[in-house]
């Protein structure tokens, strides 16, 4: 049986000269600790869309143990065009599969996997096998499952979606997240006594050097960040500060929950109208106006564009590499990116 | 109704099938880029750079595997792209984008300009080419955690140069030659030193004792006189040390005897120092090395931790065999080049690392400063700038979504995005900011740019006005001047030979003096510059010109909404190729890095394109100061950010 324990076993084995080489420019950011942490950890990826193949190719770069791509969905003509692991001639091959061999190559150190199984089918167990579950085009069922199931065996949880020129994502590692901050020295300087000659330079302690501060985070169910109340007094003050996307995300989800897939330019005018729908009756739910999310909402959110993959991509992805080696603060607990205003905000809901 | 094409509108979508965009770079913003712009139906593409593929790069440039490590970037990048996406037209370039043959017209095909630089020269060069050719350009940066991008278009935004940046950190010659007493130091002297022995020789890079440091003397006259003093002097303590090599007649056994090398350096030079005795009277004074006695230890064993093997720090012993080795390899590798040889320190050829990595620490031991592992010496000798593949890939990802803009007619949308590491505290990560109208006295943009150059018209050499102001300064590729002396004296052409004659004279030789006028153009850039000269007679010492109007070189300035903007625009932003120590001064202690031979100027670059087989590290993505001093934690709303909550901006 997988025994998880706090802190990440980092193997204490030698990087070798290959690894050094490789990764330097990184180890020279993170420090060699942070690396072999990484290359102790095994990873599943769920999607393989837009979004998920950019997440697949910063995490094997980064160098980690291993990761599992688990898609169950064929290739259409659609999804060549979308994400650049799936070659032209793949079409009707699973997803996942599809994409193995090029993301072996980006980094041949890491162990990639395919599973063609729905994610629903998986049993409990299956997720225990790994430090670090991401999960991209999922039902909001699951990833509240997952994320209940993971969080009590200290498996870090990662969520994130693209619609159109909106994206996000979520984390939850934990009721009790340590890691480590890399801070400079702070040195007192001298005075100098004497006043008489030129000015001394005096053998000065190195500027560049610095010490670790552990510190520790604590974060909350995606069940909880997603039923946040709204209708008390303090949440309605606080609405003006609060990201819309955070909405615009309830909206998405229960449209993908109803019709069983997301929005679909080709259905472009009546998956608008069921946008709209959704979004007065969720909002009225929640007892918030429906106003919150102006009328021209829906021309921005459909399908995945690819540099708003790749900014999301790039944000989660960075997120995963933080947890696993348990360095620098983590961003808690969503992140929200806004690809026609260039805006990217980190927001916090759950409880206090 | 909006007909959509995937994500866009079919108009927009139309029009990026259509148009032609440029791509400056093929590294690790540019193979993000690439991929983000064929993903998003930008089909005609064409990339340059004249890089070849390192394993270093392997961890980000993911369009590189590692059997193509030694190919050409943009080569291999379009045939990785044409592997998922097989219709797109990409046209690869493997060559510099400062190519005479780039000219406006060249650039007036595209529709669009997007870097993916790693250096100023390069950045300044193509933001006058775009504002010749009225093309607008994307420009963009990362180093680190951090990231920026901003839309350059003539005559609505400031361009490249509007905002002066702070130049390359270098340090006194006093510093490096006497006083070290940073690790810093110690490695610039230990590279000097390469280049003194095996390399390029240069006045600026010697590292014998310095008698006209102006310490020794409060009387700048007895400053004058020391070092008037040592020029006739034939001690062979006080001549550089190229000269001291020629004095022994280049015999290899005496100059490359590692023993009397190493005890020249650490031990005869310092002793000379310590009678230099008021350097040492509130400082540390060094203690020569007793070289034969450190030799008797014998050979060290190399212990393995669970660091990297570069991350030991040796001992005494162990640096000072390490020492020994190298200069016998780099001996022999310069005898087996034959006659007039020369080496380029390059922080990936094994052996030069180790010379400097021994130098150094020999050194920064005699100085009594802790002694630095290999790992540690080659990120401040090489320049090198941490570097992750998620950092290119969110910026990457906004330069397309301002490139949408662009082709849409908003440019008025258009944005400087920074990320940061951490969110500010309006909890943003990504910070859009307002772009800001052209400077009204940029040198570069304004309707007819001027500047005023202080220097001594007496000992200013032409070939000095060229390549450091002219080229390095001012970002020219190949200026022509002509002199505002009524009679359109020409003083340097940009066509090779015509001029060549009068490198070697002096400015005042063409009559040149206080208050004279130049005018420079630089043909390629479409591009004129009128140059006021101030002559002046007491510049600081090792400050060759200044410009006025130039802030002042200090310290980091605390994090302001100024400095961020400039924090990462890219990998080689303060590595300037300043390859002298000559930039104006007003502390010792807060000047500015040597700059690196990575960065040469493009007349070394044509020499290194010949000679084949040599590794083109020049715009490898590296440089400058460490991004952890650029870390923008907390900032205080910058003056021209969003914010949402209190302006409606929709």
């Amino acid at each position: 049986q997988f025994e998880m324990i706090d802190m990440i076993e980092k193997e204490e084995s030698i990087i070798s000269e290959e690894e050094a080489a490789q990764y330097d420019r990184q180890i020279r950011l993170w420090g060699l600790d942070a690396q072999k942490r990484l290359r102790g950890s095994r990873v599943l990826l769920v999607g393989l869309r837009g979004l998920g193949a950019e997440v697949a190719k910063n995490l094997i770069l980064a160098g980690v143990k291993g990761l599992t791509l688990l898609d169950h969905e064929q290739v259409t003509e659609e999804s060549c065009r979308a994400q650049f692991l799936i070659p032209v001639t793949a079409q009707g091959q699973n997803r996942a599969q599809a994409s193995l061999e090029r993301a072996q190559y980006l980094n041949p150190m890491v162990e990639v996997k395919a599973d063609t199984d729905r994610v629903e089918t998986k049993p409990d167990k299956f997720f225990l096998q790994f430090e670090a579950v991401c999960l991209t085009g999922c039902s909001r069922d699951l990833m509240v499952r997952v994320d209940q199931l993971c969080a009590q065996h200290n498996i870090k949880v990662f969520c994130g979606d693209v619609f159109g020129y909106h994206g996000y994502m979520f984390s939850d590692l934990g009721q009790e997240h340590n890691y480590v901050e890399e801070k400079p020295k702070v040195v007192k300087p001298k005075t100098d006594e004497s006043n008489d000659g030129p000015e001394a330079k005096k053998p000065k302690v190195d500027p560049n050097e610095t010490t670790m501060i552990k510190k520790t985070a604590s974060f909350c169910s995606l069940k909880v960040a997603l039923e946040v109340d709204w209708t008390n007094e303090k949440a309605k003050s606080s609405l003006k500060r609060t990201p819309v996307d955070y909405f615009l995300l309830h909206v998405l989800l229960k449209f993908r929950t109803d019709k069983g897939r997301d929005p679909h330019p080709e259905s472009f005018e009546a998956d608008a109208t069921l946008l709209r729908q959704i979004r007065d009756d969720v909002l009225e739910a929640m007892g918030l106006s429906s106003e919150l999310l102006p009328h021209d909402f829906v021309s921005y959110c459909f399908s995945e564009m690819a540099p708003v993959c790749a900014v999301v991509g790039g944000v989660l992805g960075q997120e995963v590499v933080k947890a696993l080696s348990q360095r620098d603060a983590p961003h808690k607990n969503f992140f929200f990116f806004d690809g026609m205003k260039g805006s990217g905000v980190v927001d916090y809901f759950g409880p206090k | 109704m909006v007909q959509l094409v995937g994500s866009l509108r079919k108009e927009l979508a139309d029009s990026l099938s259509a148009c032609r965009v440029l791509v400056v770079g093929a590294g690790g913003i540019g193979c993000e880029l690439l991929k983000n712009l064929v993903l998003t139906g930008f089909k005609n593409i064409e990339v340059i750079d004249l890089d070849i593929i390192d394993v270093s790069n392997l961890n980000r440039q993911f369009l590189f595997q590692k059997k193509h490590v030694g190919k050409s970037k943009a080569q291999v990048a379009k045939e990785s792209v044409l592997q998922f996406c097989p219709t797109a037209n990409i046209t690869a370039y493997h060559d510099s984008i400062m190519n005479p043959e780039y000219n406006v017209e060249f650039f007036r095909n595209f529709m669009l300009v997007m870097n993916a630089l790693d250096n100023r020269a390069a950045r300044n060069h193509v933001n006058r080419m775009c504002l010749a050719a009225d093309i607008p350009l994307i420009e963009s940066g990362t180093a680190g955690y951090l990231g920026q991008v901003t839309v350059i278009k003539k005559g609505l935004t400031e361009c490249y140069e509007c905002q002066p940046k702070p130049t390359q950190k270098t340090f006194p010659g006093c510093t490096i030659r006497n006083t070290p007493s940073e690790p810093i130091h110690c490695i610039v002297w230990a590279k000097y030193l390469f280049n003194q022995l095996f390399g390029e020789e240069d006045a600026d890079q010697e590292v014998s004792p310095d008698t006209a440091d102006p310490e020794l003397s409060w009387n700048p006259a007895d400053t004058e006189a020391r070092a008037t003093a040592s020029d006739q002097d034939g001690d062979i303590k006080r001549v550089s040390t190229k000269d001291w090599a020629r004095s022994t007649g280049y015999d290899a056994v005496k100059l490359f005897n590692k023993d009397c090398l190493s005890e020249s350096l650490f031990k005869d030079d310092i002793q000379y120092l310590l009678t230099m005795d008021k350097l040492w009277k509130k400082r540390k004074a060094p203690l020569p090395l007793d070289w034969l006695e450190i030799q008797k230890l014998g050979k060290i064993l190399e212990v393995t931790g669970t660091g990297l093997k570069d991350q030991q720090v040796l001992g005494v012993a162990g640096y000072s065999q390490l020492f020994s080795r190298s200069v016998e390899t780099l001996r022999s590798m310069l005898a087996d080049k034959g006659d007039g040889a020369e080496l380029v320190w390059d922080k990936d050829d094994p052996p030069a690392m180790d010379f400097v990595t021994a130098a150094a620490n020999l050194r920064m031991h005699i100085f009594s400063m802790n002694m630095k592992s290999r790992f540690d010496i080659k990120s401040m000798a090489g320049n090198i700038i941490p570097a992750i593949a998620t950092t290119n890939a969110v910026i990457a990802g906004l330069i397309v979504l301002e490139a949408l803009k662009i082709l849409s007619g908003d440019v008025e949308q258009c944005r400087t995005i920074f990320l940061n590491k951490q969110p500010n505290p309006r909890k943003k990560l990504l910070v859009p900011c307002a772009l800001d109208p052209p400077s009204a006295n940029c040198y570069v943009c304004a309707s007819k740019p001027e500047v005023t150059v202080k220097l001594n018209v007496h000992n200013t050499l032409v070939l000095a006005l060229q390549d450091k102001i002219l080229k390095e300064k001012f970002g020219m590729v190949a200026p022509d001047v002509q002199i505002e002396d009524g009679k359109g004296t020409i003083l340097i052409s940009s066509e090779e030979g015509e001029t060549e004659a009068n490198n070697s004279k002096f400015l005042s030789d063409f009559g040149i003096r206080h208050g004279s006028r130049l005018q420079v153009d630089d043909f390629l850039q479409d591009y004129t510059l009128l140059v006021n000269v101030i002559h002046c007679e007491d510049l600081e010492k090792d400050v060759e010109f200044e410009v006025v109007g130039d802030a002042p070189d200090k310290a980091p300035t605390p994090p302001s909404a100024q400095e961020d903007k400039n924090v990462a625009n890219g990998n080689k932003d303060s590595a300037e190729p300043s390859t002298s120590s000559k930039a104006p001064a007003e502390q010792d202690d807060v000047l500015i890095v040597d700059s690196d031979e990575e960065e040469p100027s493009s007349s070394t670059m044509d020499v290194r394109m010949e000679s084949g087989g040599h590794k083109r590290k020049l715009h490898d993505a590296e440089t400058g100061e460490a991004s952890a001093k650029r870390q923008r934690l907390d900032q205080p709303l910058a003056a021209d950010e969003e914010d949402d909550d209190i302006i409606a901006l929709d």
